[in-house]
Formats: structure tokens, C-alpha cells, sequence
């Protein structure tokens, strides 16, 4: 169903814009139809279609949104194959690929139009805060396995780059009313507009509210927030001259769910953030120029051990590249990135934890023959940490210097692309990727904390190595024109060295001094392996009907260092990673109506139970369980649609981890297109 | 798993059936052949004749003419573009004018066809792979079963066509 996508599926929610103007930034839709596929820099950083892509990757198309009938990016990311999403509230979930998911996943790197979006003082996405509509979203482009020689650290185990339309070549016009069950209101707005022949401009807004699922595992109200989001963006362009552009993105996001802490503690917790980009691109003798520069800025607010802890994070990125082409074979980028990222020690403060991190990569892209090509990407980055401020009383006794740290890793890609025949094609990979610490893991987590008549203290380690991630994967997939089909398979294994333990009061990480508490931090606490296997197929009937399915397997094998106990450090990915999971899709269109229904099958696990005082962490069983979602809309005239849609729709109340119980909701949507 | 062996078996079903032989698609390759000329430097916009040649002696040629002429009828959108056409026999085309690009159909002599294009500065586009291969046409395009498009970078150059970046990181240049 995904990536396999007619160009002209999503032409009705994105009508390419009839420019004139030459093209600097990349104009998917005229691409997409011309290819009659998808089109993805995701992979390399340079423009290609899908299927010819050196990574695995599935393209979610703004249809496919649409029908999903889902309110949110997580339930719509739960039906891609291989992909493990954890529900832990009406406005709050994990999403990982291929397991290892978990509280603050921190291993997925999740982008809009290039721009992180996660949230880096802590590595991992509140997925309410993005400030996109989903109406403004051309495609997700989601990448499995790591992909850090073009992103850079953290994008280990996958990335999910939202592309929203560009206003230079996309026409959006969307207004949306949206109310359901447990209260559940929205409006959101996205509308693209031109000033003359030079200056295109898109702009959303959205606000939601719901009632937090009910209380059934006895969570204190006081650990709990009423979830609600407020956003809004503004995308410009200018054409510069005819060979040169200059696009700004600003973006503001205000929310508040019940988040569960990577200690599995649920946390009322409160978000403010923003963003402001620019990103010149030209056209020059010496290829594709791009220059971008961006600052996030973020005001976190959680409960974390009972204790009012406020983060403010800010990250500063500037990078450059050049994209060309040597002769008719080779494709080459060249790139160069600086970022600064700071945040405040909490929830004891007085300090603040920052790095800065200077990187150089490269592509090349080889078109071998017709049928086969070769790509090769690395990335060398070089992280310098430090610390500034005071230390609270009964820390070890350590100064700033200690901090003053130097992080050098390299990351890389390969990809092998055979196009054996018209029908078949074959992939093979290589990757290693870098999940780098986390402000919060090198320090900025400050506390302390009483286990029975004992004060212990809660600190951030400078010392902890990064997490090494290498995959390996090969691909076959097969299109079958005569059924309007396509199937793959795919088998993959994985390691991932210096697994990350959380800190545990089962463990003293620091032994006591004369004039210090006993600390309890993180720690890199062994390794561990994953190998599985993906079939999936999709395609379409006559008389409308579409349908996918897929069924992805994996193993995970967790080797601790000897005195590490994976479970007590909340990092036993064997245990908590299901071996099954699987989709079933079903869709028709006819006429003005349209439905579908979505089954997302996980199989049996564990998860961590809910955090309690003084005890260790401990594993629950979570029985299979089968999610079911749909959508019927009908289309009526002036582009008004009126959609009932559900999820959860099997159960009332179903057990999806050890949290709150995932709810049933229903939703009926009201959209006009202008 | 009991999920397992029916997946496996669907699997094979699918995988046993051999896909069906590609058919030229005259309506589909053209639109294709507009679209990629949207990707030009300083290329046509609006409203651009197409011109369509063929070998009046060889019934392949007409009839994929015929098929081409018929599908852009009084006028085919291709994004930027919109496109009509006019046939041109092969023989003419030292004489043709007025034309934004020739779509060179299958069967026709096309070196004497791309060397008198050339000579006028028309891009050419055929519907054979070997028309681009050779350097006779700028470009070659086909639709089925998958969009291909080959660019010969001699002959672009020969007649002044520029390729816009994106475009062709995503092509095959010969």
C-alpha cells in the first residue's frame, strides 16, 4: 500500500503548483509523477526514487494518512511493518523499529523537512509536540536500520522524516473540525498562498484536547495531565534569483500529556517549544549548494521522583553541502555540520551540560551498469562535552574538568542495488550507526533521592560510551503486475554494543565518600543481538479495493557484562521486544466513498511494570493482542468530506504494556479543501 | 508460530507468478516524454508543439504515430506544459519548424533524424532505448513496466539541453 502508491493517489490532497520558476528545493510531486513512484532524499541526501533506494525504506503517502482515519503520527507509524509502538496515554507514545522500543526510545531520529524534532536533552520524541498537521504532510519517509552517516548520531535503529508540502510547488488548502469520544476535540488548519512570482508561503495551525484514558492500574492523579496540543508553523520561500532560494520555517508547539519517564513513572508533563530555520539552496558550476541553520528551543517540565524538574534545552545546527554529479555514473555529496547543544542540570540546577559537536560526511553513488549500483556514505563526528556551574551538596567530589570530554566516532553506510530484472530487484546493506549519550545521560540528571532510611544520588555519567549499532540486511523484492502486487522479504541482523542501563537503586554506580552520597547513574552495561526476517505484500483489486500485509519476526538476545543485570537496569530488550508482530490493511474507494480497516497484531511480551518506591524494576507479561482501526468517508461537493473513524475498535479497554489501558475511540471529521 | 506457514505459502503463490510481458504504451510514454521536459533549464512552458516522426514505410512507426497523435488529441497537460502535436515524417525533419521537441517513434531511421535535429538545435526524444543509446535522441523514454528515462549526454550537449539537477541524479545518463 505504502510506497507502492500511484503518483496520482495523493494527487488530490497535493495539487503540484504550475511554476515556472526554476527548482532549487526538491519538487516531489512533479517528481513523483514523473516516476510514478515516490521520491526520497532520505536515503543518501540525494534525490532518488524509491525502489531505488541502498536502505529500507517505506514511504507513507499524505492518502495513506487520510485513510488511516488516525489523529496521531504514532498510530499511523504502528501499521508500517517492522515499526513497535508503545501507547502509554491519549497524547503520548514510543515508537522503534524492529524492537529495542522502550520509555523515551531514544534510538529513533525523527525529522520535519530535515529538522530534528526530537527532543535532544533526552534523545527521544514527545510525538504531540511536532507542529505539523497531518493534512500539510506530503509523505513519511521512514528509514530502517541506521542511517547516521547522513543524519548523525541517534538515528540507530531508524529515522522518520515527515515532508510537508512546499509552498513554492504545492497548493494546500485544509481546514478540519474533528470531535470524538472521551471528549476529544480538534481544528486544525493548513492553507499555502503566493505573493507574486517570487515569495510562497504555507501556513498551519491545530489545537486538540482529550480526556487522558481511564485510570485502571492505579497511577496517581497527580502523575497524570489531561492531554492537549497547541501548534502552529509558518513555511516561506523565496526565489532569490532564478538559481537560488531561500526557505524560512518557524514553528511553536505548547502541550501537555501524562509522559512516561524512562524509569517507568508516568509524569504530568508540560512542553513548550519552537523553531526557527532557514535553508539556502542554489544551482551553481560546482553542483547543488545547500545551507541550513536552525535553532530548537525547548522548556521541558516533568515530575521525575516526585520532584518538579524544568529542562531548558537549546540546540543550535549549521551545516552545508554540495550535491553533484561526475560524469553520467557518479553521484556525489560532501557535507560539513556544526551543532551546539546546552541544557540545565534538574531537577537540582545550578549547572548546565552542553556540547559541541563538529562533523564532516560524504556520499558517492555509483551507477555500475544499468541494473546495478553501489553506494557508499560516512560521517566522522566529533562531540566536545562540558560542564559548567555548581555541584549540589553530597555529590562525588569532581569538578567541571570532568566533564571536558571529546566523543570521535565515525558512522557509515553501504548499499548494494541489483535490479535483476524488471520485476526483481535485490539489496544488500551495511551500516554502522552511533547513538551518542544524552545531555541528560552525560549529566544533566541531578537529584537525589530517598530508598527507605537511605538518601542516594541520581547523577548523569560523562564517562558513558556511546552505543554502537551495526545492521546488516538483504532484500528482495518482486513486483507482480499481473495481480497489481508486490512482495518482499527481508532478513537482518543486528548488534548494538554499550547497550545504555538506566540507573537502578538495585545498584550503586558510585560508591560513597566521606563527603558524598552513593550514586545511582547509567551505565554501558554489555550487548546485545537482534536477527529476524520481513515479508510484506501489497495491491490493489478491481473495483477499488487496496490491501497490504505484513509479518515481521525478530529475536533479540541481550549479553550483559558480568555484574549488569539488563532487567534491573530496565534495558532487557529480549524480554520486552515481541518476536511477532504483523498488519492487515483492507481498503476500497468508490465514487465519492472511501473506507478502510487496519489490524496491528503484536505478539506476546513483556513490559516493565509501572515504577514503584524502593523496588527494583521488574518485567510483566503483556499477551498478544490484535489493534483494530478504520475509516469510512464520503466526499461531497466543494471538497467537503465527512470521515467516521475509530481505534482500538476491538476492545474497549485493551493491555497494550504495563500503563494505562489503551481506550476505544471513535472520531468524526469534517474537512473542506480550499 | 500458526502464522507462519500461511504467510510462507502466500508467499510462494505470489512469487510463482511470473509478471507479464512489458507493452509499449504510446499515451503513457509521451506523457512521460512532456513531463520530462519540464525538467529542462530554460525549457518549454505553456503551450509547445510536439513534433511526431515517423516513417510512412514502416507500419510500426505509423502506427505508434497514430497512438501518440491520438493521445495528446487537442492538447496533453503535463504539469508546466501542455503539449500538442504535429507529424513529421522522417524525411522532413531539416525542414520542420515551430516545434519545442521530437518524439522520435520506433522504427524510424533515427541517426539521419538526430543528426538534422541537432543541426537545428531540437531536442529529441524516442521511444526506443537505443535511440538515446546510440546518441541519435537526447533522450529515451519508456512507461511500462517501470518509468525509464536515458539521457545521452553528448547529444543533450550537441543541442544546448540542460537537465536540472534533481532530474538527473535520478536518471541513467549514457
Amino acid at each position: 500500500m505504502k510506497k507502492t502508491l500511484l503518483a496520482g493517489a495523493s494527487a488530490g490532497l497535493l495539487v503540484a503548483a504550475a511554476s515556472a520558476a526554476h527548482a532549487q528545493s526538491i519538487d516531489y510531486g512533479s517528481l513523483e509523477q514523473l516516476f510514478n513512484e515516490p521520491v526520497t532524499t532520505s536515503a543518501t541526501g540525494a534525490p532518488q526514487r524509491s525502489t531505488e533506494a541502498p536502505v529500507d525504506m517505506t514511504i507513507i503517502s499524505a492518502a495513506d494518512i487520510e485513510r488511516s482515519g488516525a489523529v496521531d503520527l504514532p498510530t499511523i507509524l504502528s501499521r508500517i511493518a517492522g515499526l513497535d509502538v508503545t501507547t502509554w496515554g491519549a497524547g503520548a507514545a514510543d515508537v522503534s523499529v524492529r524492537g529495542y522500543n522502550q520509555a523515551m526510545s531514544p534510538r529513533l531520529l525523527v525529522l520535519i523537512n530535515g529538522r530534528q524534532v526530537y527532543l535532544d536533552h533526552y534523545g527521544y520524541t514527545a510525538w504531540a509536540t511536532l507542529p505539523v498537521q497531518l493534512s500539510e504532510i506530503r509523505q513519511i519517509e521512514v528509514v530502517k536500520g541506521p542511517n547516521s552517516a547522513l543524519f548523525g548520531f541517534n538515528a540507530v535503529s531508524g529515522v522518520v522524516n515527515i515532508i510537508t508540502a512546499n509552498p513554492k510547488f504545492d497548493q494546500t488548502g485544509d481546514i478540519t473540525v474533528r470531535g470524538g469520544s472521551a471528549r476529544y476535540g480538534e481544528v486544525s488548519l493548513a492553507k499555502s498562498f503566493k505573493l507574486g512570482e517570487r515569495f510562497s508561503a504555507r501556513f498551519s495551525a491545530g489545537a486538540a484536547k482529550s480526556d487522558e484514558f481511564d485510570n485502571t492500574v492505579g497511577v496517581a492523579k497527580s502523575q497524570q495531565n489531561e492531554p492537549s496540543r497547541v501548534s502552529a508553523n509558518l513555511d516561506t520561500v523565496t526565489q532569490l534569483t532564478d538559481k537560488a532560494e531561500l526557505r524560512i520555517e518557524g514553528s511553536y508547539s505548547n502541550v501537555q500529556v501524562s509522559d512516561m519517564l524512562s524509569n517507568y513513572a508516568y509524569s504530568p508533563s508540560k512542553y513548550l517549544t519552537g523553531s526557527l530555520k532557514g535553508t539556502l539552496t542554489a544551482e551553481t558550476q560546482v553542483g547543488q549548494l545547500q545551507f541550513s541553520a536552525y535553532q530548537n528551543d525547548l522548556t521541558a517540565k516533568h515530575v521525575i521522583l516526585g520532584q518538579q524538574a524544568r529542562f531548558e534545552n537549546k540546540i543550535t545546527v549549521v551545516s552545508a553541502q554540495d550535491l553533484f554529479k561526475i560524469g553520467a555514473k557518479h553521484t556525489i555529496r560532501l557535507g560539513g555540520e556544526y551543532r551546539h547543544n546546552e541544557v540545565n542540570t534538574a531537577p537540582i540546577g545550578g549547572a548546565e551540560v552542553s556540547y559541541d559537536v563538529l562533523s564532516a560526511s560524504a556520499m558517492w553513488n555509483w551507477a555500475i551498469t544499468d541494473k546495478l549500483a553501489f553506494t557508499a556514505a560516512g560521517r566522522y563526528d566529533s562531540l566536545d562535552l562540558s560542564r559548567e556551574g555548581a555541584f549540589p551538596a553530597g555529590s562525588p567530589p569532581l569538578g567541571n574538568g570532568y566533564w571536558d570530554r571529546k566523543i570521535e566516532e565515525p558512522s557509515w553506510n553501504l548499499g548494494l542495488v541489483w535490479r535483476a530484472t524488471d520485476a526483481d530487484t535485490f539489496k544488500a546493506s551495511a551500516a554502522r550507526g552511533v547513538q551518542v549519550p544524552t545531555l541528560v545521560d552525560l549529566g544533566a540528571l541531578q537529584a537525589r533521592v530517598s530508598v527507605g532510611p537511605y538518601t542516594l544520588g541520581l547523577a548523569g555519567n560523562p564517562t558513558l560510551e556511546p552505543a554502537i549499532v551495526t545492521n546488516y540486511q538483504l532484500t528482495y523484492e518482486r513486483a507482480l503486475p499481473a495481480l497489481k502486487a508486490q512482495v518482499s522479504a527481508k532478513a537482518f541482523v543486528q548488534k548494538t554494543e554499550d547497550v545504555k542501563g538506566q540507573p537502578t537503586s538495585a545498584q550503586i554506580d558510585v560508591a560513597p565518600t566521606p563527603v558524598s552520597l552513593p550514586v545511582l547513574s547509567y551505565r554501558n552495561i554489555g550487548e546485545s543481538k537482534m536477527t529476524g526476517f520481513e515479508l510484506a505484500a501489497s495491491g490493489e483489486f478491481e473495483a477499488g479495493f487496496r490491501w497490504n500485509a505484513d509479518w515481521t519476526h525478530t529475536e533479540v538476545d541481550d549479553e550483559p557484562l558480568a555484574g549488569f543485570s539488563p532487567v534491573l537496569r530496565s534495558a532487557a530488550f529480549g524480554a520486552t521486544t515481541p518476536e511477532n508482530r504483523g498488519n492487515v490493511a483492507l481498503g476500497w474507494t468508490g465514487g465519492p466513498w472511501t473506507a478502510d480497516a487496519f489490524v496491528t497484531l503484536v505478539g506476546d511480551h513483556q513490559a516493565y511494570a509501572l515504577y514503584a518506591v524502593g523496588a527494583n524494576p521488574r518485567l510483566v507479561d503483556i499477551d498478544a493482542y490484535a489493534a483494530i482501526g478504520g475509516r469510512v468517508a464520503r466526499t461531497f461537493e466543494g471538497d467537503v468530506t465527512v470521515a467516521l473513524s475509530g481505534q482500538n475498535l476491538g476492545d474497549s479497554r485493551q493491555r497494550q504494556s504495563a500503563g494505562l489501558e489503551v481506550e476505544r475511540r471513535l472520531y468524526l471529521s469534517v474537512s473542506k479543501r480550499f | 508460530m500458526s502464522k507462519k506457514k500461511p504467510v510462507v505459502a502466500l508467499a510462494a503463490t505470489l512469487l510463482a507468478v511470473a509478471p507479464f510481458s512489458a507493452h509499449a504504451d504510446a499515451a503513457k510514454d509521451v506523457q512521460i516524454a512532456g513531463r520530462a521536459l519540464t525538467f529542462l533549464e530554460n525549457g518549454p512552458t505553456g503551450k509547445a508543439v510536439l513534433g511526431v516522426v515517423f516513417d510512412p514505410s514502416k507500419p510500426a512507426s505509423v502506427a505508434e504515430k497514430n497512438a501518440v497523435m491520438a493521445a495528446i488529441g487537442g492538447g496533453l497537460n503535463t504539469g508546466t506544459l501542455t503539449l500538442t502535436a504535429k507529424p513529421v515524417e522522417a524525411g522532413a525533419v531539416s525542414g520542420v519548424g515551430g516545434v519545442a521537441a521530437l518524439y522520435v517513434t520506433t522504427g524510424v531511421n533515427a541517426a539521419p533524424v538526430g543528426a538534422a535535429a541537432k543541426a537545428k538545435k531540437i531536442i529529441t526524444i524516442g521511444s526506443d532505448a537505443s535511440c538515446a543509446a546510440s546518441g541519435a535522441c537526447v533522450m529515451s523514454v519508456s512507461a511500462d513496466p517501470k518509468v525509464e528515462i536515458i539521457v545521452n549526454r553528448g547529444a543533450a550537449a550537441a543541442v544546448g539541453a540542460v537537465f536540472k539537477s534533481a532530474f538527473r541524479m535520478m536518471i541513467r545518463e549514457v
